[in-house]
């Protein structure tokens, strides 16, 4: 090989390597990024026997992620992992507070619910309705025009509709609580959805 | 056959394409910003590449396209705030010649920075990351002819900037 020009050593001094610590700064924060960016793992179990029917409770670290009702967890299964959730297990232990939590309440022997929700997957618009549905105390309903006007989008009653739909943990977010202007109970979720809608508020002692 | 875990591509080539995107960019920060970007693009697209698929080229790629938007946002944003001179300083012992060896190392760093961004990783690549000229073209999505051109126009080009400078200065 020739010996190096004058050309050559400026170049190679221009695009030198970089430090071995400013590598190992670099490869340190990549694995933090990479870890942070890791989809959150949930847990899953049955609550099979309650008023309602058979329930599902998912839980993340960062709180109740959903809640199913129905016997059949596959669809809603899928739909955690749109929301960007990582693996799913199965554990009696992980969501043994909640299912009991949950449990408790709709025996009526517990009277609220923390509201601690990972809300990930979540719109911020759907966020906001449910948030403020969730201030309508026990006992009390709100229309969907209303929550719409307390939101400042009081041309949103549709919308606000189609967020409460969308609730991902229903009962400890009470999506319940909103009906139709007329009084009527309008739709809710799950197989049996106005019945069950019915009958949490009943449970809940509003007067109708 | 199963493709490796993921984490297994950051301990093999991480530091190898942080040197490449160091080289590019001359900046540790921003060549932190590109090699997270780079493997986080890289993760999101993982479970859709073959399983034969050469995993240190398709890296390579994705950095190199990584680092051009990188370069494209920051020749619009004119982001060289320190001048060249400044971030090089020579080294050279006397110091009569020592300003006109400066003032050539900083019109060869200027010159490296207006390379166009595929001249300039296709030198990097093949003289600095020591890949092959089939690797190179590779990661620069173009035939091995062309990475070869590129190597030559970017070697000329500097070569020019380097015997001018000096004459400049006598």
């Amino acid at each position: 090989m020739p010996p190096k020009t004058r050309f050559d050593l400026a170049l190679d001094q221009l695009l030198a390597a970089p430090r071995p610590e400013a590598v190992a700064r670099a490869q340190t924060a990549l694995r933090r990024r990479l870890q942070a960016e890791q989809p959150p793992a949930v847990w899953y179990d049955l609550v099979p026997d309650t008023p309602v029917g058979p329930l599902w409770v998912a839980v993340s670290e960062a709180g109740l992620a959903a809640i199913h009702y129905g016997a059949d967890a596959r669809a809603w299964l899928a739909a955690l992992r749109r929301r960007g959730f990582g693996a799913a297990r199965r554990s009696a232990e992980k969501t043994a507070r909640w299912r009991a939590d949950v449990a408790a309440y709709l025996l009526g022997r517990k009277r609220s619910l923390p509201a601690r929700v990972d809300w990930r997957g979540v719109t911020n618009f759907q966020r906001r309705v449910l948030e403020a549905a969730a201030h309508i105390p026990r006992g009390h309903v709100q229309t969907y025009q209303g929550l719409a006007r307390e939101l400042g989008r009081p041309q949103a009653a549709r919308a606000v509709g189609q967020a409460l739909r969308r609730n991902p943990v229903p009962i400890v977010l009470p999506c319940h609580r909103v009906v139709a202007a007329d009084g009527d109970l309008r739709g809710y979720l799950g197989q049996h959805g106005v019945q069950t809608k019915a009958w949490l508020l009943h449970l809940e002692g509003a007067r109708l | 056959m199963n493709k490796p875990d993921f984490t297994t591509l950051v301990d093999a080539h991480s530091a190898e394409l942080f040197a490449y995107l160091f080289r590019l960019t001359r900046d540790e920060a921003e060549a932190q910003d590109c090699l997270q970007e780079a493997y986080l693009r890289a993760h999101r697209a993982y479970g859709r590449l073959d399983d034969r698929a050469n995993t240190r080229a398709w890296l390579y790629r994705i950095a190199t396209n990584t680092a051009f938007s990188h370069l494209r946002r920051r020749r619009r944003e004119a982001a060289w705030s320190a001048p060249a001179d400044e971030r090089w300083p020579a080294d050279d012992p006397s110091p009569p010649e020592r300003a006109a060896r400066r003032a050539q190392l900083a019109a060869l760093a200027a010159a490296v920075e207006r390379l166009p961004a595929r001249q300039q990783a296709a030198l990097v690549l093949r003289q600095y990351q020591g890949l092959s000229y089939a690797e190179t073209a590779a990661a620069l999505a173009c035939s091995e002819a062309a990475a070869r051109a590129n190597v030559y126009q970017a070697l000329k080009k500097l070569r020019e900037v380097f015997r001018d400078a000096a004459q400049d200065e006598i």
